[in-house]
Parts: structure tokens; sequence; C-alpha cells
């Protein structure tokens, strides 16, 4: 990760450093892509009910209850695990795509106040991580689900500030990042701002961005549909002048934290008690915030414990669809068999953030096809692929046993050949030592080619000239 | 995860995918589509005598099932109207089923099994395919072309598809639509969505 050095001279927002506050906010909200998306990945949304429901069976029957009373319990719990599972992934996912949503915004006013925005090689690149600024600084792991893990989630999107008695002395650049926008938005509010509106942004009305899809859906008890995001609750947004400068901020805020007053940790613990109506971030009151997401997939995790207790299981619930995933793993600690595949995700990854780069670039139909044939594409079809694939994969470390897991590095592409060239070839090195992803060759080959930006201008030195798009004409 | 090695017989949800049923369909139902064919993306979907997979039916709208290549996401549709559309993609798209304006803007996989709904816009919760068969007879009317019901009232069903095609899949990682976990009855479901009924709460 190439750090941007954020207020250097000063802890508060002004015209002039407007810039460097913008990119610090599209730096936090890339910082929680990875986390988020890795543990997402550790999540089996589907496990396997009878291997449940059978587990739970055997474990009561030795504890002295007749089959039919234990196969009663086993299909309630192991319904409840089943649904549980699904909502959290479900829930984990709303909020990535979230936050991707708020890297646009974020980057929509960068382009509009201040110029390019910066986007590959931001993610983190030391693990823990901590979010540029925070105050107290908190670490963050790429760690699979746990009760510690949603803890780490509920401090990033916290509404009110985390106390560390330690650090009150301290300078304050920010507590929460809703505070952080806040001193941006005061200097949008305060100050007679030039509004760039001839460079382009991802605009609504695109089919860029929708607040659902099937992987943000869970099915209850009854496998009922539910969709966790709402159409009402944001959408990208044209930065064009004071106003909408700000509805984009408020947008971002709102999404993560709730409206003003929502409650937040008290004493340091989660309030577990009925959802009030600023835990939402829509007018209709359909979506959650951020936080409130990740409050009741934590509470709903120490009742389904409690229940499981009750009727006489003592275990770790999320081992029935947790997979075992070591935390904070690195490319450079896999074994040859998997490093070559774990390159190519995350050469896969960091395109995304070129080709997102280069929309801010491109206008009209190019940024168009560069979207949704780039963006889209490697979303949805490859790095969701290859995420599913390298998990199937397993290793020793320190005695024991993992799953791969898509460890979400920045890629060092080289300046000498284009970014998809690159791809390619580690898309060759990594089939061959796992023919299992050889299907996603002709995916990669239909990504269009797009140039690398190199401090604020893109690099055209790999040969391409221009964005070369391998699409046909329909 | 748990080691677990008890099964009780229960037929619930989640584990591996079953293997699929070999394909019990006449030879050239699997094989690739001739080109002069009007390339639609499921069953009750061709405007044309002839022009389904297998190429016997008698009447617009009452194929057996897609010429349009068969495929399993957003993005993999080689043009226009080849497109299943509902899991993935913007409000305007989902309304779109089979009638996507060009290659790789359909947002679904292809053909539209019976238990997909749309999880955004106007159509959120609802048949993706009755909203296809819905954009056909509205395209048939407009010709003045007569047309005959589908061959499945709210289109095929999942298990059907994977016994026609060999295997079928979808994209997504939320788990089987025709499913339950014990406390449902997954035909129900695939009624109440046939009628129009919403999949959502």
């Amino acid at each position: 990760m190439v750090r941007t050095n954020f207020f250097t001279k000063q802890a508060e927002v002004t015209p002039e450093n407007l810039g460097e506050a913008i990119q610090q906010a599209i730096e936090i909200e890339i910082a929680t892509i990875p986390v988020y998306l890795y543990t997402y990945y550790s999540i089996n949304r589907v496990p396997d009910q009878d291997a449940i429901s059978g587990s739970i069976v055997q474990e009561l029957t030795r504890a002295g209850r007749s089959l039919s009373e234990a196969s009663a319990i086993a299909l309630d719990l192991s319904a409840d695990i089943m649904v549980y599972a699904n909502k959290a992934g479900a829930l984990i996912m709303s909020v990535a795509i979230e936050e991707m949503l708020h890297m646009a915004l974020s980057s929509n006013l960068k382009q509009a106040l201040a110029g390019l925005p910066q986007l590959a090689g931001k993610s983190p690149s030391t693990w823990p991580a901590y979010l540029p600024g925070h105050i107290p600084p908190f670490p963050i792991n790429r760690e699979k689900l746990s009760q510690d893990q949603l803890m780490t989630f509920l401090k990033i999107e916290s509404p009110k500030p985390l106390t560390d008695p330690k650090l009150l002395a301290a300078p304050i650049p920010y507590e929460t990042i809703g505070l952080f926008y806040l001193m941006i938005k005061d200097c949008i509010k305060n100050n007679d701002l030039y509004y760039n509106l001839r460079s382009p942004q991802l605009l609504p009305g695109k089919g860029y961005y929708a607040q659902n899809n099937i992987d943000t859906v869970y099915y209850d008890r009854d496998h009922k549909a539910h969709f966790t995001n709402a159409e009402d609750s944001g959408d990208l947004l044209h930065v064009r002048d004071r106003e909408s400068a700000l509805h984009a901020i408020d947008c971002i805020v709102e999404q993560g934290e709730g409206f003003p007053g929502a409650p937040g940790f008290e004493n340091g613990k989660v309030d577990c008690s009925k959802i009030v109506p600023d835990d939402y971030d829509d007018p209709g009151e359909k979506e959650l915030s951020h936080f409130e997401k990740f409050a009741r997939i934590y509470c709903r995790h120490n009742t389904l414990t409690e229940k499981f207790k009750t009727n006489g299981i003592d275990t770790d619930i999320t081992s029935y669809f947790v997979v075992n995933v070591q935390k904070n793993p690195s490319t450079v600690d896999y074994p040859p068999n998997i490093a070559p595949v774990s390159d190519l995700l995350n050469a896969v990854y960091t395109y995304l953030f070129v080709m997102v780069e280069n929309c801010y670039m491109q206008a009209g139909s190019t940024q168009f096809e560069i979207f949704m044939f780039g963006i889209h594409k490697s979303m949805i079809f490859i790095l969701n692929s290859i995420c599913g694939d390298i998990m199937k994969l397993t290793y020793e470390y320190d005695g024991q046993t993992y799953a791969a897991a898509p460890t979400f590095e920045d890629y060092a592409f080289g300046l000498v050949s284009s970014p998809k060239t690159q791809l390619i070839e580690l898309f060759n090195i990594a089939a061959a030592v796992y023919p299992t992803i050889n299907y996603l060759g002709q995916r990669i080959s239909d990504l269009p080619d797009v140039p690398l930006q190199v401090e604020g201008k893109f690099n055209n030195s790999g040969g391409y000239t221009s964005i070369k798009l391998n699409t046909s004409p329909c | 995860m748990s080691i677990i090695n008890y099964s009780p017989k229960l037929s619930l949800c989640g584990g591996p995918a079953p293997t699929p049923t070999p394909a019990p369909v006449p030879p050239s139902a699997a094989a690739s589509p001739n080109p002069s064919l009007e390339l639609h993306v499921c069953m009750g979907l061709n405007a044309c005598k002839g022009h389904d997979r297998t190429g016997t039916n008698n009447c617009a709208g009452t194929g057996a099932c897609a010429t349009a290549e068969q495929h399993n996401c957003q993005t993999l549709n080689n043009c226009r109207g080849q497109g299943g559309c509902g899991l993935y993609g913007d409000a305007e798209q989902q309304l779109m089923p089979g009638a996507n304006e060009c290659s790789w803007q359909g947002s679904c996989a292809v053909p539209i099994q019976a238990e997909r709904f749309s999880t955004l816009g106007e159509n959120a919760g609802k048949s993706v395919w009755l909203q296809a068969r819905k954009l056909f007879e509205e395209r048939m009317k407009k010709a003045n072309r007569n047309f005959g019901p589908s061959p499945m009232k709210c289109g095929p069903p999942e298990n059907w598809l994977t016994s026609v095609l060999g295997s079928y899949d979808s994209c997504g990682n939320s788990g089987d639509k025709r499913c339950s976990f014990g406390f449902n009855d997954p035909e129900k479901h695939a009624k109440e969505l046939c009628e129009g009924k919403e999949e959502q709460d």
C-alpha cells in the first residue's frame, strides 16, 4: 500500500487540504473492503443441514435423549444455524456493497473538488491494519467470522466515539468515521468552492450500482427471501454543487452509522435491545445501518448459543458453518500450489481498482463498457469464482491445517506491460498448478485493457496507447 | 467446520450438490442451436414455429427450451436479447429478462428457472420467468401474432432443467431457492411465485 500522508500540518479540514481529506475518506472506505470480504468468504452460507442435524442428534442421544426427541430438537437447531449462516453472509455482503458505493461517492466528491481519486494500491499492506487517522487506533484483522471479528466491525461503524482514556489527551483527527465526514462537510458548507463539472464521475441511472443482488438475500426458517438492502437507502450521485456534495456525505454516514442519535456502544457493550428508528438508514425504515446490521449478527450469536446450551449442547456455533481460515495470511506464506492462485486473485482484486480509477478518466460508452464488462464481470464472475476455488485448497501452517483464503493484497503490477497482459500471464501460471480454474481464461481475456495510473496520469508504456476493449459490437 | 459423519437421511438444505440425472432428451437437445433460429432465453418465449432447442414446437410461445447459449450468470450473454436477468443488475435491467439491449447486459443465467425471482426494482421478489413471458406476449401482440401457451405455466422448474440439460446452475451464494429447512413446503412456495405473489416477506 502506498500510504498517503494526511494532515501533515493541521488536524482540521480546510479548502487547502480538502483534497487530502477526501482522499483519506476514500482510503478509509477501501480499508474496510478486504476485511469485510475476507470474513464473508469464511462463511459457508449453505452448510449441510443433514450433517449438522445428525451431529446434534448424536450429541443429544449420547446425553440420554430419545431418538425422536433428539431429532425434533436437531431439526429446530439446525434450521436456526442454516438461517443464521445465510443471514450473516447476506448482511456482511450488503455492507461490503455499500462500502464500494461509499468509495465511489467519495471519489465523485474528490473528482468534483480536488481532482482524480487514487484507488489502486491503497488497500492495507500490513496486518493488523488501522483505519487511517482513527483515534483511538484499533487493530483490524482479516479473520474468519467470530464474535471478536464482529466487535471489530462494530468499532469500524460505531456512531459513538470509542472511549480510550489513555488517548484522550492526544490530537484527535477523528473519533468516528461520521465525525471525520462532518469535518469535510463543514469545510464544504463554509467555503465557496469550485466544482469541476467537466471531469467524469460515476453517475446514477447507468446500471453501475444495484442495492441488492442474490448475495444480499437470505432465507428465513420458512425459506422466504429477505432483502437486506433497501432501494431508497442510497445510490450514486453526481457531485456538482454544495448541495449534492453534502447529500453524498450524508448518504455515506447514514448508511454506516444510522441517523444522528442512533445508539452505539454503551460502556463498551453492544446494545441488543429493540431496534429504534434511528438504527435505520433509509426513510422507509427497511434497511438497518451497518452498525446495526453487525449488532444483529453479534446479538443473534449470543441468543443462539444460549439456545444450544439450554438444549445441552455447549459449542461454538460458528463451528457448524465457518471455514477454518488463517488470521491475516499472506501469499508469500502459501505453498507453491496455492501462491500462484493467490497472486492471480490479488491481481484481479487490484485490477478492479485500476478500472475504477480509469472510469474517472473516461466518459460515455467507454466508461460504461469498462464498468459493465470490466468491473461487474471481474467482481461477480472472476473474483468471486477464484475466491470459491482457492478455498477448496488446504495447507499446513504451524502444525494446523487451514483452508486457503483470498488475501486481498494489492498486487504490484509492473510498468513494462499492461496490467491485463500481466493478468493473463498470472492466469497461465496459476492454471498450470491448479487446472480447476481453467474455465476463467476466457473471462480474463474478455476484460478491457486499462492502463495503470501513475502519479495521477495513466501509464501507457505497456504498448497500449489507448484503451482497447475486447468487446464485440452488437 | 465440525467433523460430522452422521446422516439421519433428512432431505434438507446445503451440503454437496446432487449428481444431476442424465438427460432423457432427444440427441439434438443439448447441442449448439442452429444459427438460423431466433435466439431466445427460455421455454415459452419463441416467436416462431420450430424455434426452440428441439425444433419441434408448432407455434409461437410453445417452445420447450432456449435457443440462446446456456450460461449461468450476469455478463455472460452473447448479445441482444440473450440475457436471463433477475439475480444481479440494476432495477431497470431486471425488468428486461430476455430483452437486454446488448451483449453481456443480461443480468443472470439462461435458461430461466421457474423458481428465480428478481432482486431489485418493480419486479423484486416476483417471478423472472413470468416477467419474461409478459414481455414476450406484449411483443407478439404488437406484431399482430398469435401465440400458444407455454408448455409449463410458470416456466421450467430447476429440477426439470437439470434433468434435461444434464446440469443447471445459476449464480449466487445464498443457496437453493427451491429448498426447505424443514419448516416449509417448497411446492407451495413455487405455486405462490407462479401465481405472481412476491417471494419477499
